[in-house]
């Protein structure tokens, strides 16, 4: 196969839309009023203005170059951590969000039928009086907790929980469970942290599970494994797909799906048996570390190859590799960790194995457990309590789920809830950057459960799915034209400011939730006059004036203090608990363990998604510059295996799962195992607002079936079994 | 056989580069191309071998800067030139369209806009080496922002010194050979790469400049190109048609409507 971008590829845009303007063409690009009284221009109005990138939620650093008194261009900021001078393909097109020609500029209010797109114009007061006094209206006749918040990662959404908790709603649905449950629950039980810090500086021995992190860019982190690489680092790739990542990897593992747990199950059963952990050192801080032999016994390298496929050899080898590498061998934990009921258990496994090598307990090794709460360290508006709320969770959390995270949640049980009204039925839905229409498993049943809702607003710069389907769209001001709270990074607190005037009547998130939380009688919790007045209560405690950040960009943050040598985890037992109680309690096993998870009969197919370095999830679609550097988005199917069941690259076919059908094109490549195929996630776009993005391959979402992990609350999004027939 | 001058080159990687291609949505943005076009692109063959022995080659192409620029000496009217420090330009406003650049180029750079036709001036279009921004002292937009440094930027000499070393650095990681130390006597674009350079889209070529022959050719072609110009535009037309036949016939044309 050649997948490669030639130049008379480069017409599909001219075609697709019809105009091929320029960017220049589509951006005015005024910059922000704000820009030019904070001093950011010279007299011949060109300048730079410091800011961050929410392409995706790394958020990097930006410098915008300001030309003639217009944005022209994007740069990475070289002092912000996480980009270093760089930016990544999203990142650079990040104008292009901007000046979307769908953007979304003033509110509107549905007049047809949901779904059939059509709607008029409204006023702001008009809008946020329709909205607040419907919000109204279900909170007196059902109850708060009948009313649905959900929102993605965003800077913005402390403000958006403010107004959640303040309703008194207890249902929130966030992507988490779509994404990272499994590595933020494993990581919590064992380390007592979330998500451990990575550092590539002494890494020679990197294990990585599936995470894609030549694709799944992350600027300032590709660019540490990167020059790890280069610099002689090894790199051990579990994959069933050869992806980016996997063409760089000193050793590309194509493992049979769902199997992973059992491979790294393995390795640590040849460390613990040939006692090649540093066990003095490792006993000092780890919760079972004598039994853990005992415990792992059963799980010999030749009982893996029987289940991922992979020799026994190559286990033992790698495992022996990895255990003298010692505190420089890193298992990474891994992002979106959603792949089977269960990939907990293979956090749990990288986990153990990350404490077995001693990582996290060494100065200077590949994880640290030393991560500062979000927030830290800065001022916030006052507020009084919030109501208490008796009514359980939508979500199955903690009553059916106990151990999922409060905070993570169980986004796709949620909208199954709304479908089944048990154990009450919800009546509204609150959105907010986030579509759940193409994010969550079996969109059909997401439509049901809006089927089910009296009344649904969303808040987006475009015609999202979600808010195609929508009664109400607030038209929030994208990320270059508004103000967000202030973002602690590596000693620093970064700011986002518009750099350009926000178009049309867009608004930013501060300014909404504020507006509805008066509307809603909750202004007490909305102790901000504005955006600038919500910065300055944030720096209060820095003494740093907003002129001074404005202008720099960033607010240096009082040093954090350190723990000194020695190593405290945050867990019922103060060490690293490889044993957990608190799992057994649960009822659930207190030590990693292999879970087998199904597979696909004959004739099937593991269907496999996986991220495209030019997008993030289903947002970015409709971007013209990353539409136009992307490739097509085709079902990748085995060469051999398309060739014996008579299909041919770029013949259409229909993808049959247990809950819905897509018609999509394939690609037949060597890339990929023979049991699997893969679809880029976020195509398939359904509303007609996305001129780009409409009818552009096709959504995984709806093929994917609902299956919860019950310790994580985690999304199976691999585990859904698929056929593929000439269309 | 190199320059002696100080002249501003760029070094690409193939071991480091990703294929995110931030780099070319840089240098969409910073020179405002078209939605249809591009300066920079995607070219080699791709992943090569049989599930699971399986091998990749790509590599990031765009105007190599040859320090005897081809395109130049094919120009019967002198849109080309060539910057003491590197860049080699095109002036659109002296372009007459004759498209002996195009042909000349053994790297298949220069570009040309069937959908302008001839009278409509700039046609042909290709990457220009950012002067707006070198000459503020910054690096090209598409070398700025490449997040695993795959692409770099700096003094040619310097550049070259740096690759050697890799090499030396990094025994059996590289094939032994800095293309465009010496191919057609020397390119400001350099690359590096651990499979053998036509696997990348790079023509094997002797190292000597192709030129001091083209050169001596071309001296008399401008009567006839200029006389050809007329025919040309017509024939644009039909290769127009022709090129967006191809097009709707070709498997690869995206599909805008939805099947689902
Ligand atoms: S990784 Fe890319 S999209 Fe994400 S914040 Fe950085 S530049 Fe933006
Ligand atoms: S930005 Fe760098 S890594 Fe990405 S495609 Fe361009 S050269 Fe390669
Ligand atoms: S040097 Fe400038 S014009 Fe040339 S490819 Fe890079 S960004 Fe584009």
């Amino acid at each position: 196969m050649t997948n490669t971008l030639s130049r008379r590829d480069f017409l599909k845009l001219g075609g697709a839309a019809g105009a091929a303007l320029a960017v220049g063409q589509i951006l005015p690009a005024p910059v922000a009023q704000a820009a030019k009284e904070a001093g950011h221009l010279n007299a011949d109005g060109d300048g730079y203005i410091s800011s961050m990138c929410e392409m995706c939620v790394w958020r990097c650093g930006l410098i915008a170059k300001i030309k003639d008194g217009r944005v022209v261009k994007l740069d990475g900021n070289p002092e912000h951590p996480h980009s270093r001078g760089n930016l990544c393909p999203r990142g650079q097109s990040g104008l292009m969000n901007t000046y979307d020609p769908d953007r979304v500029l003033t509110p509107l209010i549905r007049v047809g039928k949901r779904g059939e797109g059509l709607f008029r114009k409204a006023s702001w007061d008009e809008a946020l009086d329709l909205v607040a006094s419907k919000m109204k209206e279900i909170k007196d006749k059902y109850g708060p907790e009948a009313m649905v918040f959900s929102s993605t990662h965003n800077l913005s959404q402390v403000q958006f929980e403010n107004l959640l908790y303040a309703y008194g709603s207890p249902n929130y649905g966030t992507q988490r469970s779509l994404c990272f449950n499994a590595m933020i629950t494993a990581f919590l039980l064992t380390y007592g942290v979330e998500e451990p810090a990575r550092n590539y500086e002494n890494a020679e021995y990197i294990l990585m599970i599936g995470r894609n992190m030549m694709e799944a860019i992350s600027t300032s982190e590709t660019g540490e494994l990167s020059r790890a690489l280069d610099r002689g680092a090894k790199l051990v790739y579990l994959d069933p797909r050869y992806t980016k990542t996997a063409s760089k990897a000193t050793e590309w593992i194509p493992i049979r799906p769902g199997t992973d747990s059992a491979f790294l199950l393995a390795m640590i059963n040849v460390i613990t048996q040939n006692k090649l952990a540093d066990c003095e050192f490792v006993e000092k801080y780890v919760q079972g570390c004598d039994e853990l032999p005992t415990a792992m016994q059963r799980y010999t390298p030749a009982w893996a190859e029987q289940i991922t496929g992979v020799p026994a050899a190559t286990i033992e080898r790698i495992a022996r590799e990895y255990a003298a590498a010692k505190h420089n061998a890193m298992a990474h934990p891994g992002w979106r960790t959603s792949n089977f009921i269960n990939s907990f258990q293979t956090e749990r496994a990288i986990a153990t194995l990350n404490a077995l090598s001693g990582t996290v307990m060494s100065p200077g090794g590949c994880l640290s457990t030393e991560v500062a709460a979000e927030g830290a360290g800065l001022g916030a508006p006052p507020q009084p309590p919030y109501p208490r709320v008796s009514a359980l969770r939508l979500d199955g959390a903690p009553w059916m789920y106990p151990l999922v995270p409060l905070k993570l949640g169980v986004f796709q049980h949620l909208r199954d809830s709304i479908v089944s009204g048990e154990p009450y039925q919800a009546h509204g839905w609150f959105i907010s950057r986030q579509n759940p229409v193409a994010s969550l498993p079996d969109r059909n049943k997401t439509l049901q459960a809006f089927e089910k809702m009296d009344f649904i607003v969303t808040v987006d710069i475009v015609m999202n799915d979600t808010a195609w389907f929508s009664d109400v769209i607030l038209p929030e001001a994208s990320y270059l034209e508004r103000y967000d709270p202030l973002l602690p990074v590596g000693g620093k607190a970064f700011l986002r400011q518009p750099v350009i005037e926000p178009q049309g009547e867009a608004k930013s998130a501060l300014w909404i939730y504020k507006q509805l939380g008066e509307r809603l009688g909750l202004g007490d919790f909305f102790q901000y006059a504005d955006e600038e007045d919500y910065l300055r209560q944030q720096l209060a405690p820095l003494g740093v004036t907003l002129e001074e950040v404005k202008a720099k960009g960033y607010a240096e943050m009082p040093e954090e203090e350190h723990s000194g040598s020695e190593f405290t985890f945050n867990t019922p037992s103060g060490k690293i608990e490889v044993y957990s109680e608190t799992l057994k309690n649960a009822g659930f096993s207190p030590w990693p363990t292999w879970e087998e998870p199904p597979m696909p009969a004959e004739g099937e197919f593991y269907l496999l998604t996986g991220k495209v370095a030019q997008h993030t999830q289903f947002g970015t679609q409709n971007n013209q510059l990353l539409h136009k550097y992307s490739d097509e988005p085709r079902l990748w199917m085995n060469a051999k295996t398309a060739a014996a069941r008579g299909l041919q690259d770029a013949d259409w076919v229909l993808v049959t799962s247990p809950v819905g059908k897509a018609h999509v094109q394939l690609l037949a490549t060597e890339a990929i195992r023979p049991d699997c195929v893969y679809m880029t996630p976020g195509y398939g776009h359904i509303s007609k607002g996305l001129t780009t993005a409409f009818g552009v391959g096709a959504s995984d979402s709806v093929l994917h079936v609902t299956y919860t992990d019950p310790i994580s609350g985690g999304q199976a999004l691999s585990q859904t079994f698929v056929t593929v027939q000439k269309a | 056989m190199t320059d002696t001058i100080q002249h501003k080159a760029y070094l690409f990687d193939a071991t480091r580069c990703i294929d995110c291609r931030a780099c070319m949505v840089a240098c969409s943005v910073e020179n405002n191309i078209p939605m249809d076009k591009t300066r920079i692109w995607v070219a080699g063959v791709g992943v090569t071998g049989e599930f699971p022995t399986l091998q990749r080659s790509t590599m990031v192409a765009h105007c190599m800067h040859c320090v005897h620029p081809d395109c130049m000496s094919a120009c019967p009217v002198g849109a080309y030139s060539k910057a003491a420090d590197g860049p080699v330009s095109y002036n659109p406003d002296l372009c007459i369209g004759c498209r002996y650049c195009m042909n000349a180029c053994a790297f298949g750079v220069p570009h040309f806009d069937y959908d302008k036709g001839i009278v409509d001036g700039a046609f042909i279009d290709k990457c220009t080496f950012c002067p707006q921004r070198i000459y503020n002292g910054d690096e090209p937009a598409c070398v700025a922002t490449c997040p695993t440094d795959a692409l770099e930027y700096g003094e040619r000499e310097e550049l070259l010194k740096k690759a050697h070393e890799r090499i030396a650095a990094h025994p059996g990681k590289y094939i032994d050979h800095v293309y465009g130390e010496f191919e057609k006597g020397g390119t400001s674009y350099l690359v590096l790469s651990h499979v053998p350079f036509r696997d990348l889209g790079l023509p094997e070529m002797d190292e000597h400049p192709i030129n001091e022959t083209t050169e001596a050719i071309m001296e008399g072609t401008i009567p006839f190109a200029v006389a050809w110009a007329g025919v040309l535009t017509a024939v644009a037309g039909v290769s127009r048609v022709i090129s967006k036949q191809k097009e709707n016939a070709s498997p690869e044309k995206p599909h805008t409507e939805a099947k689902e």
